[in-house]
């Protein structure tokens, strides 16, 4: 099979490369990890390891303040070696996280799902990339490639909303919810997504010749599918952490009220520390109504197309994020090569582009002349932030507007390749 | 319709002005442009374009005759150019609209500007014996004024002021003297001069300069001038009288040419909207090098005046120079006895012959001696060992350093003093140690330290203070040794050399440190105020040892400084404290005077004392700025520009191109190529379409340009991954260059710019021949490349301005080097890209480098041991750029000649 082949070509050269990397800069895993663009607090891979540390040493893992992270994460990193001396299980086993998630990425492109669904059929899709292909571009995207390497634990709540997004597409809606229950329950916000994956689900099983249950029905048992898989995973969690209460404040608490202002990509940090204390409940009240506010929105809009909903969202998530880091924007690319088709309607894809590129380089040399030659300062960084983030913004705005240009082609055949504006 | 009508009438009507403006015929143009560009190159100070074209009775002679044509085209100002041109323009359009462009030419350029000159001259030199130089075009508006005068003389001779009557000829007269009323400094005899030659044209006597119509009509019929130059008027076309038609209303629709940027009238422009070639082929390439040439335009003007500024103290804390220095006295025969002592261990014994005792090494007993010294002072003393290996070369030694405790801190700061026994001339720095050790005993015995003192006495400037500082942070490699004794976080450096025995006359100050990094400018303006104003003792920047202050001293400093800084590498044991965020500079001292070494130890007493009075770590002042004087700097906002404009030329190349890929393949001229393309492009559709059913493709196979919306699709696969390989193919290169052994480093060069010239040919005719790309993929593969040196550059320009800037200029070529057409003829073909390949592989890597050693006299094997040691010592990135960034970029336009070959 001439598939296969390609697939175990790209996941070997995918692995090989990492693993050459490793090989060649020994050093790189803990420059990467150290990098602010990689690791946030709540991703760290450092503060994974003091977890571990205290955890291993039957102290609770969030005395200390230092760990933020989902506590069933220590278990199993409790059974890899220590990544200081042997870093090349811990490597691998961060490796073999991005094949996993390539994997699901094959099945979510080769569904078809995002040229062609229930109620929408793309106009141009004949336009588009294979499974593989796909899966090449998240595999060698070089923000999947330091993530991997970072070992940002990021990369775990990407498994799950990958998983929950070809489970879905392939009609397992069950093991969809409780894959997002997963991400949600590492990291809060995938449960945003619960609504258009949802909806994913019920268009997935309505296309089937099952005869469908009624959608509310649908939707009630869905959503108690997955509140029920947050709350089995938060149970275990109890039991691994004695404290539940300093476990959920220090984890989901840590997450909501973004009490760590450390620098990162995204646009929280500088503002709240700008802010007056006096302001900050309001604002932190409007920062998270602002990201929960897209979600309503584009799944009205965009109802005929579930999985464009949720990789839009993906993106939003990635710009407007308490502590985004590079995987969440990993994330929006490895989702982005589905819509191949509508790239031929976007009209800024080389200055988004170029904006990401000249954020990606001086981004680590603003935080460079800030934090270590002193001649610089914090707004320089900011600065950078500021046009990484305008740039995804583009990015989206581009790929929402290419969306509804196909839909409206498609009401009005007579005016394709036709100018139109937007207004 | 927007205007409300309560607003009144405007005076004039706008696009009556504007109508007017677009029909000015050509010489009009011709002369407005000209003057315009005169008053601009005025605006620089660097070549005085008055001085040069102006009218001045003495200067003139047979090789300045071109004066007297030239002084009418040059103004003292804006507004006197500005009054000039008001006045002048419709008077010329007149004459030109009356007597055709040929004729105006004639005699502007002849009779009318060189008679008012002669008469002029004449007058003034021989009968008022004075020198009055003359410049500007109002000789022509009165010359014109006068000849008008005559004209309405002819026909209205007289009006009347009451009862008497004024002749009407003599109102350019009254004009001459109210404008030498009015308006100062304006040639009242140059004014009558023009006057009087404008009668004599208006009363025909100078019918006899102008050229007989029929020379004309021939050149205008030989030449074509006609249907070539926009806005000719024509021998016949030329208008009798005032009232005659203007004819060029007809004339102007019927010439479609793209025409004339001077007039930049609008018509123009909309045409040029409607013509891709011009916006998509050549609009870049002109922004492109209008950028290159801002860039390097704008660096030239950062010595002047108006663009840098004068040094100040930023951090109030310094204070230099306002404590009395002690060290004098008593101390200096403490300093001779040192000295003695240590001379005795040097192998030729006591003084005499100074220049034997350079390749003196740091021995384990004068080692011995110097702590036996530190310690008998009372400080605590302590030795490092280190041992650096880079392109098979060892260099090893031992830091001897020792700390006075600060009387009035707690040890969370320090400052260090630094002095190597070797200089980074490789000079003995005897005196320079000796000092050092004077200093510590004597600031031992000062009270008021509020931060440790750290003297660190190293055997080489080059490798122990990166050691010592390396091993402060705990960031030492394996080979160096840990310190024993530290101290606090340091807040400045400052290193004293001193390797003569007679006397010295100024101080040198370098400051440049490794990878262009700057120490803060304050700590530059205390030296220099310290040494100027505290102590008599001139200070230089940058080897300029005779500066005058003038342009080309202040550019030359600027140049050295930018070479320094661009190149990366560690001009002194200073240089090393610079990654750490410490400020730290070198006093050398030059010359032949009469400053001793006491006068030195005040100096460095004063400058610690200064840094002694740092409440914070030195952060007020600039870390980025070029210094072009003791005394004046130019900041990074004012010279950024310049290397940004330079970086930014290969962008907008980059875009340009890019959307040349979607927008427009070519003129029209050659479909064959256009239709190839979409043909081959219908296939791959009708390919990817076969497995849908065919009723679905009929409705999809439309238009392979309304399917996409009009852009043509790119294939970005090749040359995506033809950039990124060649920029992982630099690594290696690097790894060659800085794991070699010394010795090979020539051969290696050579066979290094053998390979460029060969490698992009190879890489031409496998691609050619293997994926037979498509045009648009060429163009993508370039504008992949210059996007990607575009953004390197920028990013460089804020770490390294003067790496960036000069790598930006040898790449320029790279934003013009295109794939030749394979439309053209061959043998032209050949010969265009065999030219370009010699040129670019003339601006290689290898062959710059080579080019660069030959200039300077120093061989490629020292460069390149000292690049490879920058690389494993100093953490220098400078061959990164060069081989991940200029290199690739490099290949990739000889590739794009080489393509044009195969």
């Amino acid at each position: 099979m001439p598939v296969d082949r390609r697939q175990a070509a790209v996941f070997a050269g995918a692995l090989a490369l990492r693993l050459l990397l490793l090989g060649l800069f020994p050093s790189l895993p803990d420059l990467l990890t150290g990098r602010v663009e990689v690791s946030t607090p709540i991703t760290s891979f450092k503060r994974l390891q003091e977890g571990l540390f205290l955890y291993t040493r039957n102290v609770s893992p969030y005395d200390g303040g230092v760990f933020h992270q989902a506590p069933l994460l220590l278990p199993i990193f409790a059974l890899l070696p220590n990544a200081r001396d042997f870093p090349l299980p811990t490597a691998l086993f961060y490796s073999l996280v991005d094949l996993i998630n390539a994997n699901a990425l094959i099945t979510i492109s080769d569904s078809g799902q995002a040229v062609s669904g229930r109620l929408f059929s793309a106009l141009r899709k004949h336009i588009r990339w294979d499974g593989v292909s796909v899966a090449a571009w998240f595999l060698f995207n070089p923000f999947t490639i330091a993530t991997c390497l970072g070992r940002s634990t990021g990369v775990f709540t990407t498994t799950g909303i990958l998983y929950a997004l070809s489970n879905a597409v392939c009609g397992n809606s069950l093991n969809a919810m409780l894959s997002l229950g997963f991400a949600s329950y590492l990291s809060i916000y995938p449960a945003l997504l619960v609504l258009p994956l949802v909806l994913l689900c019920y268009d997935r099983r309505a296309q089937g010749s099952k005869p469908s249950s009624g959608a509310s029905l649908f939707a009630v048992q869905h959503l108690a599918i997955f509140l029920l898989s947050i709350a089995g995973l938060l149970g275990i969690s109890g039991l691994i952490v004695g404290d539940f209460s300093q476990f959920i404040s220090a984890t989901y608490g840590f997450q909501l009220l973004v009490p760590d202002l450390t620098p990162n990509v995204g646009l929280w940090w500088y503002f709240f520390i700008e802010m007056f204390d006096s302001f900050r409940e309001f604002f932190l009240g409007v920062f998270w109504l602002h990201l929960a506010a897209y979600v309503g929105g584009l799944t009205i809009r965009l109802r005929r197309q579930p999985l464009f909903i949720i990789t839009s969202l993906l993106g939003i998530f990635a710009v407007f994020k308490p502590y985004p880091s590079i995987s969440d924007a990993s994330l929006y690319f490895a989702l982005l090569p589905l819509y191949r088709h509508l790239f031929p309607l976007m009209r800024y894809t080389f200055f988004a582009v170029s904006a990401l590129l000249y954020a990606t380089l001086l981004g680590p040399a603003f935080y460079h002349l800030w934090i270590y030659a002193g001649s610089g300062n914090a707004n320089f960084f900011y600065a950078i932030t500021l046009v990484w983030s305008l740039g995804l913004s583009i990015l989206l705005a581009d790929t929402i507007f290419a969306v509804l240009r196909d839909e409206w082609e498609q009401e009005n055949p007579e005016m394709r390749g036709k100018e139109a504006r937007q207004v | 319709m927007a205007t409300p009508a309560a607003l009144p009438p405007l005076p004039f009507n706008p696009s009556r002005v504007r109508s007017y403006l677009l029909r000015l015929p050509l010489f009009t143009r011709l002369v407005v442009l000209v003057i315009i560009v005169f008053w601009l190159l005025e605006l620089q100070k660097v070549w005085s374009v008055i001085k040069w074209g102006s009218l001045i009775p003495d200067e003139i002679g047979i090789g300045s005759m071109y004066r007297l044509n030239t002084y009418p085209f040059i103004h003292m100002g804006f507004f006197h150019a500005f009054l000039n041109l008001v006045a002048l323009t419709p008077l010329v359009e007149r004459f030109e609209a009356e007597h055709g462009t040929l004729t105006a030419v004639a005699l502007f350029l002849g009779p009318l500007s060189t008679f008012p000159a002669g008469i002029y001259i004449l007058i003034e030199k021989l009968l008022l014996h004075s020198n009055t130089a003359v410049v500007g075009a109002s000789v022509w508006v009165f010359l014109l004024l006068g000849s008008e005068a005559i004209k309405t003389f002819k026909s209205n001779p007289y009006f009347s002021l009451g009862s008497y009557k004024i002749p009407t000829w003599t109102s350019p007269l009254f004009a001459c003297v109210f404008v030498s009323i009015l308006v100062p400094n304006t040639s009242f005899l140059g004014h009558l001069c023009a006057i009087l030659i404008g009668y004599l044209f208006g009363l025909g006597y100078l019918k006899v300069f102008v050229p007989p119509e029929k020379i004309l009509r021939w050149i205008e019929g030989k030449l074509n001038l006609l249907g070539r130059l926009p806005h000719y008027i024509s021998v016949d076309q030329k208008t009798y009288g005032r009232y005659g038609v203007l004819p060029t209303a007809n004339t102007m629709g019927e010439r479609g040419t793209p025409m004339s940027y001077l007039g930049s009238s609008q018509p123009a422009i909309r045409k040029l909207r409607g013509n891709p070639y011009f916006l998509f082929v050549h609009l870049p390439h002109i922004l492109s090098f209008l950028c290159v040439l801002a860039g390097v335009f704008w660096l030239l003007l950062l010595p002047l005046n108006d663009y840098s500024r004068q040094t100040y103290i930023s951090e109030n804390a310094l204070l230099p120079g306002q404590v009395h220095a002690y060290f004098s006295g008593s101390e200096q025969n403490i300093f001779r006895g040192y000295k003695r002592e240590l001379e005795g261990l040097l192998p030729n014994g006591p003084p005499g012959e100074g220049q034997e005792r350079n390749d003196v090494e740091f021995t384990p007993d004068i080692s011995d001696k110097i702590q036996s010294v530190l310690r008998a002072s009372g400080l605590k003393v302590a030795t490092q060992n280190y041992e650096y290996t880079s392109a098979g070369i060892t260099h090893q030694g031992q830091n001897v350093y020792s700390i006075i405790q600060a009387p009035r801190g707690d040890a969370t700061e320090a400052i260090v003093l630094v002095t190597a026994w070797k200089t980074v001339d490789g000079e003995l720095n005897l005196n320079g140690v000796t000092l050092a050790l004077t200093l510590a005993r004597y600031f031992k015995r000062w009270s008021l330290w509020s931060k440790d003192i750290i003297f660190l006495i190293t055997p080489d400037s080059k490798s122990g203070t990166q050691a010592w500082i390396d091993a402060y942070h705990d960031m030492q490699p394996p080979s160096v040794q840990p310190l024993p004794l530290k101290s606090g976080a340091l807040q400045g450096g400052l290193v004293v050399e001193y390797p003569f025995d007679h006397r010295f006359e100024s101080l040198h100050i370098v400051y440049d440190g490794v990878n262009g990094q700057l120490p803060n400018l304050d700590l530059i303006n205390t030296a220099v105020s310290i040494a100027g104003g505290q102590m008599g003792i001139g200070a230089n920047l940058q080897e300029m040892w005779d500066h005058d202050d003038s342009y080309e001293a202040r550019l030359q400093t600027i140049l050295r400084g930018m070479a320094k800084q661009g190149f990366g590498y560690a001009t002194g044991a200073h240089s090393s404290f610079m990654p750490y965020h410490i400020d730290a500079i070198t006093l050398q001292t030059k010359g032949d005077g009469w400053q001793d070494e006491m006068a030195l130890g005040r100096t460095v007493e004063s400058l610690c004392r200064s840094l002694n009075n740092l409440l914070e770590h030195l952060h007020q002042s600039f870390f980025f700025y070029l210094l072009m004087q003791t005394n004046r700097f130019v900041s990074i906002g004012t010279y950024l520009p310049s290397a940004m404009l330079i970086a930014g030329n290969f962008t907008i190349m980059a875009i340009a191109l890019w959307l040349r890929t979607g927008y427009y393949m070519g003129p029209k001229a050659n479909p064959s190529v256009d239709a190839g393309a979409s043909q081959s492009e219908e296939k791959l559709k009708d390919r990817a379409a076969t497995p849908q059913d065919k009723g679905e493709r009929k409705a999809v196979n439309v238009d392979p340009k309304s399917d996409t919306n009009g852009i043509i699709e790119r294939q970005l696969a090749l040359p995506l991954s033809f950039v990124v390989g060649l920029h992982l193919l630099g690594l290696i290169p690097l790894f060659i260059f800085n794991n070699l052994s010394h010795k090979y480093f020539t051969t290696a060069t050579y066979t290094f710019a053998v390979v460029d010239l060969v490698l992009p040919l190879c890489l031409a005719v496998l691609l050619t021949r293997g994926f037979t790309p498509k045009p648009q993929q060429y163009l993508l593969m370039k504008s992949f490349s210059l996007l990607l040196l575009g953004l390197f550059l920028s990013t460089l320009a804020i770490l390294n301005f003067s790496l960036s800037f000069m790598i930006g200029l040898l790449c320029t070529p790279l934003s013009f080097v295109n794939r030749i057409s394979p439309h053209s003829r061959a043998p032209l073909r050949y010969a265009l890209a065999f030219m370009g390949l010699v040129f670019l592989n003339l601006l290689s890597p290898p062959v710059a480098l080579l080019g660069g050693c030959w200039y300077t006299g120093v061989s490629v094997e020292t460069v390149l041991t000292q690049a490879a040691f920058g690389w494993d010592v100093w953490g220098m990135w400078t061959q990164v750029v060069v081989w991940c960034v200029w290199w690739p970029a490099w290949v990739i336009g000889c590739a794009l000649l080489g393509f044009s070959i195969f």
